[in-house]
C-alpha cells in the first residue's frame, strides 16, 4: 500500500471491509458485497462482530449520517445517487467510500470534462482489432458504464456538470431502460445491466463552466446535497486525520500540532460563515473555504516544517499558504483576509498564545 | 430503548403494579404511543378515578371538552388579573393554554374515564398559584411560555444531545418518534410505561433541585401527592396521568406519606379564571406558537386516529406517511413544482428502505422528510429548491381549527365573533390567511362586513388586516369604495377576545367601550378625532361619544391639535351621509373646532417655521368652511385675520396665507399685501429671505394675486436679481416650493409676464438660433491659438 500515493479504498480499509463482511448477517440487494446497514457502519464507523472479536470501524464521514443512509438506500433502488455541492466537501470521497462499500470496487470511474464525448461514456473500439477482425466484442472497448452494467457494480461519473448537457443526456436511456445498444455488434450487442449495478454522480455547483442537466436526466437521479462540516470540532478533526494520512503516505515522521490544526479550523469555519464564534461579522472571500482546501494549506505547513523547518510549524508558513489558498481568483479576497486578520484574530489574540503568534504575521498579507 | 430499559436505574423506577392502589401513568403531551399504552393501562387497571395533571380550576369544564360537539384542537385559556401584586409590583396580566388534541393522553384520560362513568379531574395547583409560587423569568412566568403543557423539560441539560449523538439521531424529535412513537407501540404496555419511566427518571435526574423549586415544579408536586392521597381515602384504584417528568417526584412523595396541603393564596374574584377555547394545529406545533407537545401534530394526530379506527397500532405510520406523502405530491404538483408519480415511488422505495436501515418497524416523518428530500428536490438544495419540504412540513402540522361545542361555555365575545362569522359567510375555520373583497356601498350587508372587520382591528385581536382601501387616518385613498381585508383565525384571536369579555358582550359593544374608554383618558382634540374615526369605521354611532368629545374639544389648548380635529370632522361629516350616518354630531364637533380656531387664530401667526405649514392649511381649511357650511361667519373669521395681520411678530409665511385670504375677502387687500411685500424687499439679506417665504404663504392660499397688475411677479423679479448666488439658492427650494400650486397654464402666463418685464417673449423664450457647426469649430480653434499666443508671450 506504502508504494502508492492514494491507495483505493477498498485497498486502504481491506481489513475493515474484511471485518465487516465476515460479520455481515444483514439483507443485501442482488450483487452487493456488504448489507446496507454493513455499508453505513463502514463510512460512519461502529463495530464488527466477528468470530475473532469485536474489531472498531473508524468513521470516514462527518457531518451529516442521515445523507448517508438515504445514498445507501438510493443505490439499493433503481435511482441514480447525484452528490451536490460546493467544491471539497468530499462528495468523491463519499462515492468511493460507496463504492468500495457495495461493490468493491471505487475506480470504475468516468471524470467529466469539457472535451468529453459519447464514446467515453459508452464505449471505443480498438481500431487495430476492429481493422483486423472487424466489429467484434474483442475490439470493443468498454466505458466504465459498459463495465458496470456487464458486472453489475456501481459505475461513478465525476463532475457531471462539467460534461455538455446533450453528451450528459446519453446517460438517460441506459438509466431508464437498464440497456445499452451496441448496433455494430448486431444482436450480440444488446447488453442488459445485472443487479447491483448503480451510478453514483458528483456536480460541484460554485465552479465556473457548468452545465445545467436536463430535466428528464435529473428525474433518473436522487440528489443529495453535501455541505461543508458545520462543526469546528469535527473540522479540526478531519484536518488532523486526512493530514495524518497525508504525511504518512509522504512518510513525513512528524506529530501533528492539533492546536494549529484548530486554529485552521477556527479559520476557515468563521471566512465561511462570515461570522466569528464571538458573533462578529467578517467578510466571506470569493474563494471556496473548502475543509479540503485547509486540510492542503495544514500538509503544505507541515511538509515545510518537516524539510526546511526542522520539524517545527512555523505560523508564518501557514499563513502564507492559508494566502495563496484564498487569494486565487479575486483580488478583493487580500482585502477580506486582512480585515479578518484585522477583526478577528486581533480579538482572539488578546488572550495571547499562539493567536497572538498568529496575528503578528498578519504582515505577510500582501 | 432496549439500552435505557437495562439501566441500572430501571430497578428503581415506579412499578407498574395493577393491583396497586394507585398508578402512575407518566406521559408526553401529545404522544399517541403514550395515549394508546394508557387507554390499554385504563382497561388492565380498571380504575375508580382517573386524576389528571392540570390546573384544578378548570374541573368544572371538563365535559365542555369532551362533550362530542366539540371538534378539537381545543385548549382551556387560563388567565390571572395579579391586582395584589403577588407576583411583582407590576400587577401585570397572565394567561396561558391548556391545549388538547386528539391524540392527547389527557384528553383520552377523561374521554375513556367518561366512557366508563368513573369520576375525573385534574389535580395541579390552580393558574394563578402556580404563577405565584414561580421565580421570575422561570417555568410559566417565562416570556415566551404561554402553555402548561410545556415538554421542554425532557429535551433540557445534554442527557438528550448525547443521546442523539450515541444513537446518531439529528434531533430529540426524531429520537423520540423512533424509540417511544413507533417502537413503543410494538411494545407492552408494562414495557412501555417502564421505559417512560427511566427516561423521565434520567432526565430529571439531571435537574438540580433549585431548579424545580424556582419553575414551581416542587410545590405543584406536593398538591398533586395531597390531592392524590385525598382521593385514594375515597377510591380504592386510582390512576394517575402526569406529565413523565412528574412521576418520579410524585412517586417519592406517596411513599413518604404525611403530604401537607399547600396554602393558596387569597385571589378576588374575576381576577382569575378559566375558558374552553377553540385551538389550532399550527399554535400546537413545538416548533411554532408556544412551544407545547409534539412537532408535527396533526401528523401524530392522524396517527392516533388511525390507530383508534383500525383497532391495531399496525401499520399507521406506513399508512399516514403514505398518505402525507401523496398529499404533498399533490400539492407539489398544484404548485407547478416538477414532481413525477416516479419520483412518488422513489420516495415511498427510500423510506420503506430507511426504516429497517435504522431499525424501525414502519417509516416515520423523519423517513417521509428525507424521502421527499431526496427524491422531490431537483438540484442542488436551497431556500428556493426546498419548497417540497416547507410543503410537507405545512401538512404535517395541520391548518385546522377546532371548535367548542357546547356554546353555554363559549365565552360570549368568541360566541359573537363565531356568530357573525357565520353571518358574513367569513371562512373562520381555516388557519390558513383568506382575503374577502368588500364593496363597501354594494349594499348594507357589506357595509356591516366592513366595520366587523374595523371592530376586530380596533379589539387589537390580529384577525384582520385590511390590504387596500381608503385609509381615513391618513387620508390616503379616501375615494376607493372598495376594502381588501386579509383575516385568519387563531389562538391569539380568541384569546385576546376573552380578554376583552371585560370590556362588552358583544363585540360592538367592547368597541363601543374600548372607545369610550380612550375618549375618557384623552386629552388633545386630535386624538379625539381620530377615535372619532375609528368610531365611524366601526359603525358605532357618535353621540354615544359626545360628552368626552366635547370635553376634549374644551380643554385642549394646542390649536394645531384642533386644528387636526377640524380636518378629521369636516372629512367624517362630509362622509356621514356616504356611510349611512345622521351627520349631525360630526356637524356640531367641527362646528366647535371652527369656533375655537377663529377665536384664538392670532396665536397662529407667530409659529416657529416647522409649523407653518400645518398652520396655513388650518386657515386655508377654515377659509373653505366659510364659504359652504358656516358663511355666516365669515365676517368673524375676516376680522380674526386682519389681527393676526397686525399682529407683532409674524411668521412670514404664515402671514402671507393671512394676506391671500384677505385678498380673497376683499380685493383690495391687495395692495396691504404688496406692502408688506415691499417690507421686505426693503431690507437685509436675511429679511428679504423671509420675503421669499412670504410669497409661499401668499400663493398658497392666493394665486391669482400674481396675476392683478403683475405687481407679485416684479417684486419676486426684484427679490431675485437682488440676491448673491448663494443666499438665492438658499431660497430657492422654498421659490419652487411657492410656485408648486400653480397650474401648468399659470405657469406659462407667468412666464410670458416676467418675459415681457424682459422685452422679450414667445418662442424666443424657449429658443435661441442654433450656432453654425463650422462657426462653432472655428471658434474653439481661435480660442487654443490665442491661448496659446499668449503662453508663449508669457514665456
Amino acid at each position: 500500500m506504502q508504494q502508492f500515493i492514494k491507495p483505493p479504498v477498498e485497498v486502504r480499509y481491506k481489513e475493515e471491509l474484511d471485518a465487516l463482511k465476515n460479520a455481515d448477517d444483514g439483507r443485501k440487494p442482488q450483487n452487493w458485497v456488504l448489507s446496507p446497514k454493513a455499508v453505513r457502519t463502514f463510512i460512519l464507523g461502529g463495530e464488527a462482530h466477528t468470530s475473532d472479536g469485536v474489531r472498531a470501524i473508524s468513521r470516514k464521514f462527518y457531518g451529516n449520517d442521515a445523507l448517508v443512509e438515504r445514498a445507501v438506500i438510493t443505490l439499493a433502488g433503481s435511482r441514480g445517487l447525484m452528490l451536490v455541492g460546493e467544491p471539497g466537501t468530499a462528495k468523491t470521497m463519499l462515492s468511493e467510500l460507496l463504492c468500495a462499500a457495495i461493490c468493491g470496487n471505487s475506480t470504475n470511474t468516468v471524470q467529466g470534462t469539457a472535451g468529453i464525448t459519447e464514446d467515453m461514456i459508452k464505449y471505443s473500439w480498438n481500431y487495430a482489432l476492429l481493422l483486423a477482425k472487424g466489429p467484434c466484442r474483442e475490439a470493443l472497448v468498454p466505458s466504465p458504464l459498459l463495465i458496470g452494467m456487464e458486472k453489475g457494480i456501481i459505475a461513478r461519473f465525476e463532475e457531471i456538470t462539467r460534461t455538455p448537457a446533450e453528451i450528459q443526456d446519453s446517460l438517460i436511456s441506459v438509466m431508464s431502460d437498464q440497456i445499452l445498444n451496441i448496433p455494430e455488434l448486431g444482436d450480440e450487442g444488446l447488453v442488459l445491466a445485472r443487479p447491483g449495478f448503480n451510478i453514483i454522480g458528483t456536480a460541484n455547483t460554485r465552479d465556473k463552466g457548468v452545465n445545467e442537466m436536463s430535466g428528464a436526466l435529473k428525474r433518473r437521479f436522487n440528489f443529495e446535497t453535501v455541505e461543508p462540516v458545520k462543526d469546528v470540532r469535527l473540522e479540526k478533526e478531519i484536518i488532523v486525520r486526512e493530514a495524518q494520512d497525508l504525511a504518512r503516505a509522504g512518510q513525513i515522521d512528524a506529530p501533528i500540532d492539533t492546536n494549529v490544526a484548530e486554529l485552521l479550523a477556527v479559520t476557515y469555519h468563521e471566512l465561511r460563515e462570515g461570522m466569528t464564534a464571538a458573533g462578529t461579522v467578517v467578510q466571506k472571500p470569493n474563494a471556496v473555504m473548502s475543509t479540503a482546501e485547509a486540510v492542503s494549506v495544514y500538509f503544505q505547513t507541515i511538509s515545510h516544517a518537516w524539510y526546511l523547518g526542522g520539524g517545527r510549524v512555523d505560523l508564518s508558513v501557514l499563513t502564507e499558504s492559508l494566502l495563496g489558498a484564498v487569494c486565487k481568483e479575486n483580488k478583493d479576497d487580500l482585502d477580506k483576509l486582512k480585515s479578518y486578520f484585522r477583526v478577528a484574530v486581533k480579538e482572539k489574540s488578546r488572550e495571547g498564545g499562539l493567536w497572538k503568534e498568529y496575528l503578528n504575521t498578519a504582515s505577510l498579507l500582501r | 430503548m432496549e439500552g435505557i430499559s437495562e439501566h441500572g436505574i430501571a430497578a428503581k423506577v415506579i412499578p407498574f403494579d395493577l393491583d396497586a392502589p394507585f398508578l402512575l401513568f407518566p406521559v408526553r403531551h401529545h404522544s399517541p404511543a403514550c395515549s394508546y399504552h394508557l387507554l390499554k393501562a385504563i382497561e388492565l387497571y380498571s380504575p375508580d378515578v382517573v386524576l389528571i395533571e392540570g390546573p384544578e380550576n378548570a374541573n368544572e369544564l371538563i365535559p365542555v371538552l369532551t362533550d362530542g360537539r366539540t371538534v378539537l384542537p381545543a385548549a382551556f385559556y387560563y388567565y390571572y388579573k395579579d391586582k395584589k401584586k403577588y407576583i411583582s409590583e407590576a400587577a401585570e396580566d397572565y394567561k396561558c393554554y391548556y391545549p388538547f388534541l386528539y391524540s392527547s393522553p389527557e384528553y383520552n384520560a377523561l374521554k375513556a374515564a367518561a366512557a366508563r362513568g368513573i369520576p375525573a379531574r385534574f389535580i395541579d395547583l390552580p393558574y394563578s398559584e402556580i404563577l405565584i409560587n414561580t421565580t421570575k423569568s422561570k417555568g410559566l412566568l417565562k416570556n415566551d411560555k404561554q402553555s402548561y403543557a410545556d415538554d421542554s423539560r425532557l429535551v433540557r441539560g445534554q442527557f438528550y444531545k448525547r443521546l442523539c449523538e450515541k444513537t446518531g439521531i439529528r434531533s430529540f424529535e426524531e429520537f423520540w418518534e423512533k424509540y417511544f412513537e413507533i417502537e413503543g407501540l410494538y411494545k407492552s404496555t408494562e414495557e412501555f410505561v417502564r421505559a417512560m419511566h427511566t427516561y423521565c427518571a434520567l432526565t430529571r435526574s439531571g435537574t438540580k433541585r433549585e431548579e424545580l423549586t424556582a419553575d414551581a415544579t416542587l410545590v405543584r408536586e406536593q398538591h398533586m401527592a395531597y390531592n392524590i392521597t385525598e382521593a385514594m381515602k375515597t377510591y380504592k384504584k386510582t390512576l394517575i396521568v402526569t406529565g413523565g417528568f412528574h412521576s418520579p417526584g410524585l412517586y417519592e412523595l406517596l411513599q413518604q406519606g404525611g403530604i401537607k396541603p399547600v396554602k393558596l393564596h387569597s385571589v378576588p374574584a374575576g381576577c382569575t379564571g378559566c375558558f374552553p377555547a377553540a385551538y389550532s394545529y399550527e399554535a400546537a406545533d413545538a416548533l411554532h406558537g408556544y412551544a407545547s407537545g409534539m412537532s408535527f401534530p396533526f401528523f401524530y394526530d392522524s396517527i392516533f386516529k388511525l390507530i383508534r379506527e383500525q383497532q391495531t397500532p399496525k401499520g399507521a405510520y406506513n399508512s399516514v406517511t403514505l398518505d402525507m406523502l401523496a398529499r404533498c405530491a399533490k400539492e407539489c404538483k398544484s404548485k407547478e413544482l416538477p414532481v413525477a408519480i416516479s419520483d412518488v415511488t422513489a420516495a415511498l422505495s427510500l423510506m420503506q428502505g430507511l426504516a429497517p436501515m435504522r431499525n424501525v418497524h414502519e417509516c416515520g416523518f423523519y423517513e417521509l422528510y428525507d424521502g421527499v428530500l431526496s427524491c422531490f428536490i431537483k438540484g442542488e438544495r436551497s431556500l428556493s429548491s426546498s419548497i417540497p419540504l416547507d410543503i410537507l412540513k405545512r401538512i404535517a402540522t395541520g391548518d385546522g381549527v377546532g371548535h367548542i361545542g357546547d356554546t353555554a361555555h363559549t365565552p360570549p365575545l368568541i360566541a359573537d365573533f363565531e356568530e357573525k362569522c357565520e353571518g358574513f359567510k367569513l371562512k373562520y375555520h381555516s388557519a390558513v390567511p383568506q382575503e374577502k373583497d368588500i364593496a363597501l356601498f354594494k349594499s348594507p350587508r357589506e357595509l356591516e362586513i366592513s366595520r366587523f372587520m374595523h371592530r376586530m382591528d380596533l379589539l387589537d385581536t390580529g384577525f384582520a388586516q385590511r390590504l387596500k382601501g381608503a385609509d381615513l387616518h391618513s387620508g390616503r385613498d379616501k375615494s376607493r369604495v372598495h376594502e381588501l381585508w386579509s383575516y385568519r383565525r387563531s389562538p391569539q384571536v380568541d384569546s385576546l377576545l376573552i380578554d376583552h369579555t371585560a370590556d362588552g358582550f358583544t363585540i360592538e359593544e367592547a368597541c363601543a367601550n374600548i372607545a369610550a374608554g380612550r375618549l375618557r383618558a384623552e386629552r388633545r382634540c386630535e386624538g379625539a378625532a381620530k377615535t372619532a374615526v375609528d368610531c365611524f369605521l366601526c359603525g358605532i354611532e357618535l353621540p354615544e361619544v359626545s360628552s368626552s368629545i366635547n370635553r376634549v374639544l374644551s380643554g385642549d389648548g394646542d390649536l394645531l391639535s384642533i386644528g387636526k380635529g377640524l380636518y378629521y370632522f369636516d372629512m367624517l361629516y362630509n362622509l356621514s351621509r356616504l356611510y349611512g350616518y345622521d351627520s349631525s354630531a360630526s356637524f356640531s364637533y367641527l362646528e366647535s373646532c371652527f369656533d375655537r380656531l377663529s377665536d384664538s387664530l392670532t396665536e397662529l401667526i407667530n409659529v416657529p417655521d416647522e409649523q407653518a405649514g400645518e398652520c396655513i392649511d388650518i386657515l386655508k381649511r377654515l377659509y373653505g368652511l366659510c364659504d359652504t357650511l358656516f358663511s355666516d361667519r365669515r365676517d368673524t373669521l375676516y376680522a380674526a385675520l386682519c389681527e393676526m395681520s397686525q399682529a407683532r411678530d409674524k411668521n412670514p409665511a404664515v402671514l402671507g396665507a393671512v394676506m391671500g385670504l384677505m385678498y380673497a375677502f376683499e380685493s383690495k387687500n391687495q395692495y396691504i399685501a404688496e406692502d408688506a411685500m415691499r417690507g421686505y424687499l426693503g431690507g437685509s439679506v436675511e429679511v428679504k429671505k423671509q420675503g421669499a417665504q412670504y410669497l409661499r404663504g401668499l400663493f398658497s392660499t392666493a394665486r391669482d394675486i400674481v396675476f392683478a397688475d403683475n405687481d407679485f411677479l416684479r417684486m419676486t423679479d426684484k427679490l431675485i436679481v437682488s440676491m448673491g448666488h448663494e443666499d438665492f439658492m438658499e431660497i430657492l427650494p422654498g421659490m419652487r416650493l411657492a410656485f408648486s400650486g400653480f397650474t401648468p397654464q399659470e405657469i406659462h402666463r407667468a412666464a410670458g409676464a416676467v418675459a415681457s418685464m424682459y422685452g422679450t417673449g414667445g418662442d424666443s423664450l424657449l429658443y435661441k438660433k442654433a450656432i453654425d457647426e463650422g462657426l462653432f469649430g472655428f471658434g474653439s480653434r481661435l480660442d487654443k491659438e490665442l491661448a496659446a499666443c499668449l503662453e508663449r508671450k508669457k514665456q
